[in-house]
């Protein structure tokens, strides 16, 4: 193995990590934002409000992700509302079409993430919340979510670490991220072992710094005793906020 | 609205000048499961009057609690809160009752404190964002003025050093009392108290003892759900003996205590016999 | 769909074999990760963290790129002459070694949530250590193992999707194939989407199966 070639590859590659960033980190905020309310519904003790988000991370966390990408990228501009609608100017686009299927995926997996962490909170809590009079929208966003999501924090950093992974498959439709450029890299250098061993290392430090975020957030959450910490740094940036 | 003078038959100690009951339960039915827990039992609690809430563990007497905010909804009967009687509707497709106007529940909620038997302090929140909590997103002050008024019931209740601790750094009676901070914190009508020491150590009972009395002593509606005989013997105004879903006995602690009328009171003061 | 429901039929089979050969090896791969990650020796325990934790930080895509392409240079050196790895056999090594990463995790996890009286207990009585392993850790283990196993399985069997990347015969390249040359897409890849989607249900029924057999003795 040429050690000389892998850093020239490292080199070459890191042109892709802003791409598989930005893929990473849209999908993730995308599946964010539209499985914290979907979690409710999901948790919800109505089978009418359950059920419609059940079909829906079942069927997505059923079916490999590759498959509902081609679905997107190859399938949508057969639909004549999609072709004919301003839709098309985004979905004509890989990248918006990776974007989407990765969001939808990550939002799968996150409801059902968040809908343990939902069910795993004291009833006791919500009890006290209720009997002060706090609405129910404000029971949720201020006490059941954030609990939640602290139970659930390591499984939602595999989550992250997940798709930092999965963005890998946009390289299937033409885009140039990471793997996407390794792969270009190794049709002219005919060296995979060197490019491919290259894209491994800079997947393995992204995931690798992910990991590590999230246990440091992880450990701000456990509490350092007050005494030593009084004002936790997360706390400090969300009265900043 | 009910406005005439009361002359219900639960309220024989009531001050002559007092019409209308701070918080009342008529004859209110509740099953769990297919256990009946409340099998018509009527209470009302006159201002500046303290209830203490006795009976064996299975009587109902927590559930009569957490009827009175709702947090149960009594399958048939009615709660007034003053001269408001809330509206409790039958539930559709299943047996039981469901609140009928969400916002009265929650504004009535808003007015009456409740003190839980297992603190339920919110555990990503300090002692002061705890106490803040209502102050800020349900009475709407402004978060100086909620940080004023959250120091101010923490003080009261011996805790304000430890404003920055989460739950998890303070020890079970300091968590019942910043409980009791939070509740204190809404300038409620009437307090709750469900059992407030029976999650406790027996050491720990005195501090959370002495703050409800502190309470007491100062005029405030409070009804006590508790096993502990000789606190409600001291502090209440009344107490109210329960035994399989009903109200038994009624009246004077100093009556009721001493003189047990009921089978059912007598054994439950003195087990032995 | 034009004579392609048959050869759906054959994807089914490459996939369902595929997952099948990795799951097993991988199986395998995970017992041997689990001993070594709770072994004396620090060396064994180093190389096990090594390989789950780089394994499990880099894509499954990559994996598979690797040793497709890296395996055909390899062994194009090796012989001299131009020699293809046949996809089928880079995708049943990658996607063993993938597995095995997870499943030394797994397993490892399961036999640390055995109480240390487990062995003790054995021990005392006179069994032999691997009698031990046998008879009183390997079942108490798979109990406990059961369920992230069966998530597991089901990313297996997604993950299978990848390797016609490179050119396997699978459900996926059957769709991939049949939507170019039919010009559906939609029909072609919401066929193979049904047919993984009865895979992973069939595969969830199973599991569920097996797991209240085998937790029903217990209470």
């Amino acid at each position: 193995m040429n050690i000389a070639l892998i850093t020239e590859s490292i080199a070459t590659l890191l042109g892709g990590v802003v791409l598989t960033l930005e893929l990473t980190i849209l999908s993730l905020l995308i599946g964010f934002v539209l499985s914290v309310p979907l979690a409710f519904l999901r948790a919800s003790r109505s089978p009418w409000l359950s059920w419609p988000v059940l079909a829906y991370t079942y069927v997505f966390r059923g079916t490999p992700l590759l498959v509902q990408l081609f679905l997107i990228y190859y399938g949508l501009g057969q639909l004549a509302v999609v072709r004919e609608s301003v839709l098309w100017l985004l979905f004509r686009d890989p990248f918006y079409c990776a974007l989407l299927a990765f969001s939808l995926n990550s939002a799968a997996y996150t409801i059902e993430v968040f809908r343990g962490g939902i069910q795993s909170v004291p009833p006791g809590l919500v009890e006290a919340a209720q009997a002060i009079g706090l609405s129910p929208t404000k029971i949720r966003l201020r006490i059941v979510f954030p609990l939640a999501f602290r139970t659930v924090l390591p499984s939602y950093a595999n989550e992250v670490v997940g798709m930092i992974k999965a963005s890998s498959l946009a390289s299937t439709v033409t885009l140039l991220e990471i793997t996407g450029l390794a792969r270009k890299l190794v049709s002219e250098t005919f060296a995979p072992y060197e490019v491919f061993v290259a894209a491994g290392a800079i997947y393995l430090a992204l995931t690798f710094l992910a990991s590590r975020l999230f246990n440091l957030i992880e450990l701000h959450l456990a509490g350092v005793p007050p005494d030593k910490a009084r004002r936790p740094w997360l706390l400090k940036l969300r009265q900043a906020r | 609205m009910q406005t005439a003078i009361d002359l219900h038959s639960d309220a024989p100690h009531r001050g002559p000048a007092v019409a209308t009951a701070s918080l009342r339960a008529e004859n209110v039915h509740k099953t769990l499961g297919t256990h009946p827990v409340l099998r018509g039992v009527s209470l009302a609690a006159y201002p500046h009057e303290v209830i203490s809430v006795l009976g064996a563990s299975g009587s109902g007497k927590s559930t009569l609690l957490r009827c009175l905010n709702l947090l149960e909804v009594p399958d048939s009967g009615d709660i007034w809160f003053r001269n408001e009687k809330l509206d409790i509707r039958p539930a559709a497709g299943r047996d039981g009752a469901r609140i009928g106007d969400a916002r009265q529940a929650r504004r009535v909620r808003a007015s009456l404190g409740m003190v839980f038997q297992s603190f339920n302090l919110w555990p990503h929140k300090t002692a002061l964002e705890n106490v803040m909590e209502g102050p800020v997103h349900v009475r709407g002050l402004a978060r100086r003025t909620a940080v004023e008024c959250a120091k101010h019931y923490l003080r009261k209740v011996g805790l304000i050093e430890r404003r920055d601790h989460y739950p998890r750094h303070l020890s079970g009676g300091q968590q019942q009392r910043v409980a009791i901070a939070r509740a204190l914190a809404m300038e409620p009508e009437v307090l709750l108290f469900d059992e407030p020491t029976s999650a406790l150590d027996p050491e720990l009972t005195g501090e959370v003892l002495r703050t409800i009395r502190s309470l007491a002593e100062e005029g405030r509606t409070m009804i006590l759900v508790t096993h502990e005989l000789s606190f409600a013997r001291e502090v209440s105004s009344r107490v109210a003996f329960m035994q399989g879903g009903r109200i038994e006995e009624e009246g004077p602690p100093e009556e009721v205590l001493s003189r047990p009328a009921s089978a059912g009171l007598r054994r439950f003061l003195d087990p032995a016999c | 769909m034009g004579g392609f429901q048959e050869q759906f039929l054959r994807g089914l089979e490459t996939t369902v074999l595929v997952a099948a050969i990795s799951g097993a090896f991988g199986m395998l791969v995970g017992l041997a990760g689990a001993a070594a990650k709770l072994s004396r020796f620090r060396a064994l325990r180093m190389i096990a963290d090594a390989y789950t934790t780089i394994v499990r930080g880099v894509p499954e895509l990559l994996v598979i790129l690797l040793v497709y392409f890296g395996g055909t240079t390899a062994l194009t050196a090796l012989v001299g002459s131009y020699v293809e790895v046949s996809a089928l056999w880079a995708g049943v090594f990658s996607l063993t070694v993938v597995f095995g990463a997870y499943a030394t995790e797994i397993f490892r996890g399961a036999i640390q949530a055995i109480p240390r009286g487990q062995t003790e207990a054995a021990l005392s009585i006179g069994l032999a250590p691997w009698q031990t392993w046998l008879l009183v850790i390997l079942p108490q283990m798979a109990r406990i193992a059961l369920p992230a196993l069966c998530n597991l399985w089901i990313s297996l069997l997604k993950d299978t999707s990848l390797i016609s990347i490179v050119g396997l015969s699978d459900i996926m390249r059957i769709a991939v194939v049949g939507a170019g040359s039919m010009r559906d897409p939609l029909t072609f890849y919401l066929a193979a989407s049904a047919l993984y989607l009865m895979l992973t249900s069939v595969s969830l029924l199973t599991f569920r199966l097996v797991e209240r057999r085998l937790l029903a003795p217990v209470h």
